[in-house]
C-alpha cells in the first residue's frame, strides 16, 4: 500500500516535472518564428475556423435552452425582460467559453493527441529530430498558439450566435419585445464581461492544445497507446477546463 | 492550400474581432463620434451606482456613469458622461436612486430648486454643494433592499406587539371586557334614566317657579295696593289711631293672660286637693279588699252590704251632682 501510495506520488511528481520542462522546451522554440510561423496559420484553420460548425451549434441551442429556462424561472417572479440580461451575461461569461472549450476539447484535443501520438509511435517525430527539426517549434508551438489566439475569436462568435439565439427564442416564444431583450441585455453589462469570457476562452485553448501535444508525444504502446492518449487528452483537458473555469472565477470575479 | 488557410483564418478573425468591439460599445451605450461632456458629482455614498449606470434626465436616459472614486473629506465623486446636445438645468443636483426592484440604479439629474419633498435630500444636497465649486451636489436615496430591512423590522415590532395583544387579551380578559362593556351599558341606560327624571323635575320646577313668579307678581300687585291703601291711610291718620287701639287691646290681653294664668294655678291647687281625696279613697278602698278596717268589716259583713251598696249609690248620685253642678260643691272666681 505505502509502496503504491510512493509510486504515485513520485509518478505524479515526474509528471508535473515533464510538463515544466515540455513548457521550457516551448518558450525555448519561440524564437523560431521561421518554422512556426508558417505553420502557424493551418493550425490556426484547423484549431479554430473548422471548429466553428461545432461551436456555434453548441452556442445556439444554449441561447435557446437560456432563454426558455429563464423564462419558465422568472414568469410571475420576475420581469421578463430580465431573460436578456441572463442569456447575454451567462453565454458571456460561463456557457460561451466553457461550452465551447468542452466541444473543442473533444475535438481538437483528441485529433492533436491521437495525431501527435500517432508521429511518436510511428517515429516521425525522431525523424524530425533526426532532419534537425525542433519538435517544438514545428508541431508544438503552432499548434499552441493557434489554440490560445482561436479560441477566442471562436467562443466570441459562438457568444454572439447564442445571445442572438436567445434573442430569437424570446421574441417568437416568449412574446418578448425586442427592445425588452435589448434592455435586459444592456441592464447591468460591463466590459469585464466581454474581456473575462475571451481571456478564460485563451487560457482554455492553451490548455487544451498543451494537453493534447503533452499527451501524444508521451504516447507509447503502438495504436493502442494512442488510443489511450487520444482518451487521456480528452478527460484530462475536460478536467483542466473546469478547474481553469473555477479558479478564474475565483480570482477575477470576486 | 496556404492562401485559402490565409482567407479563412483572417475571415474568421476579423468576424470575431469586430463582433466584439461591436458588441462591448453597443451594449455598453457608447456613443462612438459624439462629442461627450463630464461632469463630476460628489455624493456622501454612492449607494449602488456603478460604472455604467445610465444618468437621467426627466426620465430620459442622457448620459452613463463614467468613473466613481473616493475623494478627500469622506466624499465620493462619481464622473457623469453627458451625450451632446443634452441641454442641461441651470444648477443640477444629482440623485442616485434605486430605479427598480431588482438593483438597477440611475442618477437622475434634477434643478436644484426642484429637489424632491425630502428633509434628507435637501440636507444631503445642501451639504454637498457647500465648497463643491464646479462639481455637482449628490443625494442618495436608501436602496430597496435598506428599505425592506426597515419594513422587516417594523413588521417584526408589529409582530411582536400583535404577540403581546393577543396574549394580554386571551379568552378571559375578552369575556371581562364584554362584561365591562355591558355594565358600562346599564350604567349609561341608569345615568339616562337618572337624567330624564331629573329633566322632569327641573321642569316641575320651572313650571313652580314659573306659577312662582306669578303668584309674586299678583303679590307684588297685592302689596303696591295694600301700599296704596297704607299709603292712602297714612295720609289720613287712620294707621295712628290702628295702631293706639292694637296697643291697648294688647295691654287687655297681657292682663287677660296674667288672669287665666292664676286661675290655672287655682285650678292646679283644687286638682292637687282632688288628688290627695282620690288617694285616701284608694286607701280606704284596699281597705275594704283587704277586708281591713272599718269599711273592709263592713264588707265582709253580708247583712251591711245592701247599706254599703245605698251608700255607694249615694255617693255616686253625689259624684253625679258634682258633675252636674259642680258650682254647688267648687267656687270659681275669675276677677
Amino acid at each position: 500500500m505505502i509502496d503504491r501510495i510512493g509510486r504515485r506520488t513520485v509518478g505524479l511528481i515526474q509528471a508535473v516535472g515533464r510538463w515544466g520542462q515540455f513548457m521550457a522546451d516551448m518558450v525555448r522554440a519561440l524564437p523560431d518564428v521561421t518554422t512556426w510561423g508558417r505553420l502557424a496559420l493551418v493550425q490556426m484553420r484547423r484549431v479554430g475556423v473548422d471548429s466553428l460548425p461545432v461551436a456555434l451549434f453548441i452556442a445556439a441551442f444554449t441561447g435557446v435552452v437560456l432563454a426558455l429556462q429563464a423564462s419558465y424561472t422568472f414568469t410571475g417572479t420576475v420581469p421578463l425582460y430580465f431573460v436578456g440580461t441572463l442569456v447575454g451575461k451567462t453565454m458571456m461569461l460561463e456557457l460561451g467559453p466553457v461550452l465551447a472549450g468542452l466541444a473543442l476539447a473533444g475535438r481538437v484535443g483528441a485529433s492533436m493527441a491521437a495525431e501527435l501520438g500517432t508521429m511518436k509511435v510511428t517515429e516521425q517525430v525522431d525523424a524530425l529530430e533526426t532532419l534537425a527539426y525542433d519538435p517544438q517549434s514545428f508541431l508544438v508551438v503552432p499548434r499552441v498558439l493557434a489554440g490560445t489566439v482561436m479560441f477566442p475569436i471562436v467562443v466570441a462568435l459562438a457568444v454572439l450566435v447564442g445571445i442572438m439565439t436567445g434573442w430569437m427564442t424570446s421574441l417568437w416564444l416568449l412574446n418578448l419585445s425586442t427592445p425588452e431583450f435589448v434592455k435586459g441585455l444592456r441592464q447591468f453589462y460591463q466590459f469585464k464581461d466581454t474581456w473575462f469570457g475571451l481571456f478564460k476562452s485563451a487560457t482554455f485553448g492553451f490548455t487544451i492544445t498543451t494537453v493534447g501535444c503533452v499527451v501524444g508525444l508521451s504516447t507509447r504502446g503502438g495504436a493502442e497507446g494512442v488510443g489511450r492518449s487520444t482518451t487521456r487528452a480528452v478527460v484530462y483537458s475536460a478536467v483542466a477546463i473546469l478547474v481553469l473555469d473555477a479558479f478564474w472565477a475565483a480570482v477575477l470575479l470576486r | 492550400m496556404k492562401r485559402e488557410n490565409e482567407f479563412a483564418v483572417g475571415v474568421v478573425v476579423i468576424a470575431s474581432f469586430a463582433v466584439v468591439v461591436a458588441g462591448a460599445l453597443w451594449l455598453s451605450g457608447a456613443h462612438l463620434g459624439k462629442a461627450e461632456a463630464v461632469y463630476t458629482a460628489r455624493f456622501r455614498t454612492v449607494g449602488g451606482l456603478s460604472v455604467g449606470t445610465p444618468v437621467v434626465l426627466r426620465g430620459v436616459r442622457v448620459g452613463r456613469v463614467e468613473g466613481i472614486r473616493l475623494a478627500s473629506g469622506n466624499w465620493v465623486e462619481a464622473d457623469l458622461k453627458i451625450y451632446s446636445g443634452v441641454t442641461l438645468p441651470q444648477k443640477p443636483a444629482v440623485i442616485a436612486a434605486s430605479a427598480s426592484l431588482f438593483g438597477e440604479w440611475a442618477a437622475t439629474l434634477v434643478p436644484q430648486d426642484q429637489l424632491p419633498d425630502d428633509p434628507n435630500i435637501r440636507q444631503a444636497v445642501a451639504e454637498a454643494a457647500a465648497g463643491a465649486g464646479t462639481k455637482w451636489p449628490g443625494a442618495t436615496l436608501p436602496d430597496i433592499g435598506q428599505l425592506t430591512a426597515q419594513a422587516s423590522r417594523i413588521a417584526t415590532d408589529i409582530g411582536t406587539v400583535a404577540n403581546r395583544v393577543q396574549s394580554a387579551f386571551d379568552s378571559e380578559a375578552v369575556a371581562e371586557l364584554r362584561r365591562s362593556i355591558r355594565d358600562f351599558g346599564q350604567v349609561a341606560q341608569r345615568l339616562a334614566r337618572v337624567t330624564n327624571e331629573q329633566a322632569e323635575v327641573l321642569g316641575s320646577v320651572g313650571t313652580n317657579l314659573r306659577q312662582g313668579s306669578d303668584l309674586l307678581a299678583h303679590s307684588a300687585t297685592d302689596l303696591s295696593a295694600t301700599l296704596g291703601r297704607v299709603d292712602s291711610a297714612t295720609n289720613r291718620g287712620q294707621l295712628a289711631t290702628i295702631l293706639n287701639n292694637s296697643a291697648a287691646t294688647s295691654q287687655d290681653l297681657r292682663t287677660a293672660s296674667a288672669n287665666l294664668r292664676d286661675l290655672t294655678e287655682a285650678a292646679h291647687k283644687n286638682q292637687e286637693s282632688l288628688i290627695r281625696v282620690l288617694v285616701s279613697a284608694d286607701t280606704v278602698m284596699s281597705r275594704i279588699a283587704n277586708r281591713t278596717g272599718t269599711l273592709g268589716l263592713l264588707v265582709s259583713d253580708s247583712t251591711l252590704y245592701r247599706e254599703t251598696t245605698l251608700t255607694m249609690i249615694q255617693l255616686r248620685q253625689l259624684l253625679s251632682d258634682i258633675q252636674a253642678n259642680p258650682r254647688k260643691y267648687f267656687t270659681f272666681s275669675v276677677f
